[in-house]
């Protein structure tokens, strides 16, 4: 049962640092911004820190690693952001783009 | 007591009657349409035509047997799914006044509940093709010259994959002798290529690049309604059928993982939101397929349960996207911003459908797509289980972040706008407590599900390894836009895999109206000159003689064609 509430605290918490970080980040700043930031921040310390304690059940090397989902994540989402920056370079085209190549006029 | 009723069929032939109501009865009969669908399943569920399994509605066809009605776990679970989904997004579009839209709206559904409960290749196919140009018509309603393209688009891939699977099927009951839809046998050599011809027909329903253009590509297009029932059917009924036919093919694994990647790239990219949820839903039913490639029981009941919650959260999130779309008239990130004071409950359920498909404990998505990646874990599948995370941390990225974001959050626009209508939340409300209940007490699912479940998602390990993931792939939003390293949004389209047959397609239209006009109009003008030259000869005569000479000419032209296939016969014979 304990550790019920345990998953469950730690999942609400998680729930609520991310709706935060969407609070935290808009224009205009919230007036609260820089507390949210504070809460996000600790939120993931948290789940660092209780990382820590917890037998991780292994099934790759990988996965023995100090944080590694933590890593993983970020640096899954960096790469993807910058991949995408990359394919930015040739990917985008005006929305008429097909229409100008059937010999459309602007 | 009646022996079975075809719930697809309800609403084939259901639909014929809409045009037959006025105002409030037309609304109320398009409710009861869906819900005695729902409520025929349910009695199939509680056995009340028979003991689960059953076939029934065999009809004999040119010496095959013509199943409609083929009754098991996995035929009714896609039931279920299929008519709750139909029931909510009836709801949803309550108020569209358009006959036709319904009308094809449901009979789309239809066809989708045909193939499920088709027993043989036959029937499958013949609602597979219900399903495709009932779709069309989903899509051309969005009643806009860009809709009436890419429907044409549309309906041509469909017509591709539909001729595929017929030629597949053929030579499949040719060389087997029966028409029977069970599961297809495959390895190398000729004798396969029935099954792959049919494996290739399914996989483009269901959306696998470089095969997969036509949905980012269409599906925005339609109605708000629309889009919303075309990101549930065509994509899960290939589910269905793979399911049936395909399971434990191995290439599935790598295709399905694959697939997961590939999406998220473009999804970041993509300026139009409900693009971004198309490109995610490529990337969901990868997840799928990869489960179906595996091939083991946790797996593919980890198929079947992500593609029973991803319709509602998937759907959730395009139900919200069509919300705001609805009240400000756009649904693209450039134009959108600040709204979750204008719209706070499309707000909330936008959040709850955001961390369920981005699999945040406690919602849905985290103890469905857990089961494909556990199953990928246990199968000792390294490579496998690194794309399928870094696909969830994709997922999260853009499903999670970057739809709530830019639409509520971002810059604030100042819209002046509320809440929709009192039924689109009620639809909202329901795929968002669908989504919770199955995050919060997933044995809701679990029991349905084509095979037992031993499978535990809640562990504390689990539970902080998912967190870890997600808020630090939130972390590294988080950073690159306050940083400003996050790519602003552009208003562009972004070239995809179809890019070649456009470019074909766009030259061969160029070369018709530029080129092949202008030949025509020299042609013209060229034989004018001729007639005209001949005209100071005839003078009246032309005239007088013209309609008598053209006879004379058609006949004589019909006697020497005559004579020619007399001659002909005489000689062949």
């Amino acid at each position: 049962m304990d550790d019920v509430i345990i998953m469950a605290i730690l999942s609400l918490l998680g729930f609520a640092g991310y709706v935060l970080l969407c609070f935290a980040t808009k224009e205009p700043r919230h007036r609260l911004g820089d507390l949210l930031i504070a809460i996000y921040g600790l939120v993931l310390l948290t789940t660092i820190v209780s990382g820590l304690f917890v037998n991780w059940h292994i099934y790759f090397w990988w996965e023995s690693l100090v944080a590694f989902s933590a890593i993983y994540g970020f640096a899954a989402c960096v790469f993807l952001i910058y991949v995408a920056k990359g394919l930015r370079l040739w990917l985008p085209k005006e929305m008429d783009y097909y229409e100008m190549k059937e010999g459309a006029r602007k | 007591m009646i022996g079975w009723l075809h719930p697809g069929l309800i609403l084939i032939f259901g639909v014929l009657l809409i045009p037959l109501f006025r105002g409030k009865w037309k609304q109320a009969y398009l409710l009861v349409l869906p819900a005695v669908a729902l409520i025929d399943v349910i009695l199939m569920f509680m056995g009340f035509f028979g003991d689960i399994p059953y076939s029934t509605w065999s009809l004999p066809f040119l010496g095959y047997e013509f199943v409609l009605g083929r009754v098991d776990k996995l035929s009714l679970i896609f039931g279920l799914l299929f008519t709750l989904a139909a029931l909510t997004l009836v709801i949803y579009a309550i108020h569209v006044k358009s006959d036709s839209e319904h009308m094809s709206e449901l009979s789309y559904v239809g066809g989708a509940l045909g193939v499920v409960f088709a027993g043989d290749l036959f029937a499958l196919y013949i609602f597979w093709e219900i399903m495709a140009i009932a779709s069309t018509l989903v899509v051309w309603h969005g009643r806009t010259d860009k809709a009436r393209r890419a429907g044409f688009r549309y309906i041509l891939w469909h017509i591709f994959g539909g001729i595929i699977l017929l030629a597949g099927i053929v030579m499949y009951v040719h060389s087997t002798g029966s028409s029977a839809f069970n599961a297809l046998s495959w390895g190398a050599g000729i004798a396969s290529l029935p099954s792959y011809l049919i494996f290739i027909g399914f996989i483009i329903n269901a959306a696998v690049p470089p095969l997969h253009a036509w949905l980012p590509d269409a599906y925005p297009e339609s109605t708000v309604a629309g889009t919303v029932y075309l990101s549930i059917f065509t994509t899960k009924t290939a589910v269905y059928v793979l399911a049936r036919g395909f399971v434990g093919f191995e290439p599935l694994i790598l295709i399905g993982a694959l697939m997961t990647a590939y999406p998220i790239f473009y999804a970041v990219l993509e300026n139009d939101l409900r693009k971004v949820l198309c490109y995610s839903l490529i990337n969901q039913v990868g997840f799928m397929l990869c489960g179906i490639g595996i091939g083991t029981a946790l797996a593919v009941n980890g198929a079947v349960s992500h593609a029973f919650a991803n319709v509602f959260f998937e759907g959730l999130l395009f139900l919200c996207v069509g919300s705001v779309l609805y009240r400000t008239g756009t649904c693209k990130c450039t134009e959108l911003g600040g709204l979750y004071k204008a719209m706070p409950l499309t707000c909330a359920f936008c959040f709850v459908g955001a961390a369920s498909i981005s699999a945040f404990p406690l919602f849905s998505g985290f103890v469905t797509k857990s089961m494909i990646i556990s199953a990928a874990a246990y199968g000792h599948m390294g490579f496998i289980w690194v794309i399928l995370m870094l696909a969830s941390a994709g997922v999260f990225h853009h499903a999670g972040i970057k739809v709530p974001f830019f639409t509520f959050f971002g810059e604030d626009l100042g819209f002046k706008v509320r809440d929709p209508p009192i039924n689109m939340v009620l639809a909202m409300g329901i795929a968002a407590i669908l989504s919770i209940t199955i995050g919060v007490y997933p044995h809701s699912l679990y029991q349905f599900l084509p095979y037992p479940v031993d499978f535990v998602p809640y562990t504390i390990p689990h539970v902080i390894g998912q967190l870890q993931l997600l808020l630090f792939a939130s972390f590294a939003f988080f950073v690159l836009i306050t940083s400003g390293l996050y790519p602003p949004e552009q208003n562009k389209i972004n070239l995809d895999s179809d890019w070649p047959l456009r470019m074909i397609g766009a030259k061969f239209m160029w070369f018709v109206k530029g080129p092949l006009m202008a030949l025509g109009a020299n042609l013209d003008q060229g034989l004018r000159r001729i007639a005209s030259f001949f005209k100071g000869y005839g003078g009246e005569l032309e005239e007088r003689m013209l309609v008598g000479v053209s006879v004379l000419i058609a006949l004589i032209f019909l006697a020497v064609y005559l004579l020619v296939e007399l001659i002909y016969r005489w000689i062949m014979s």
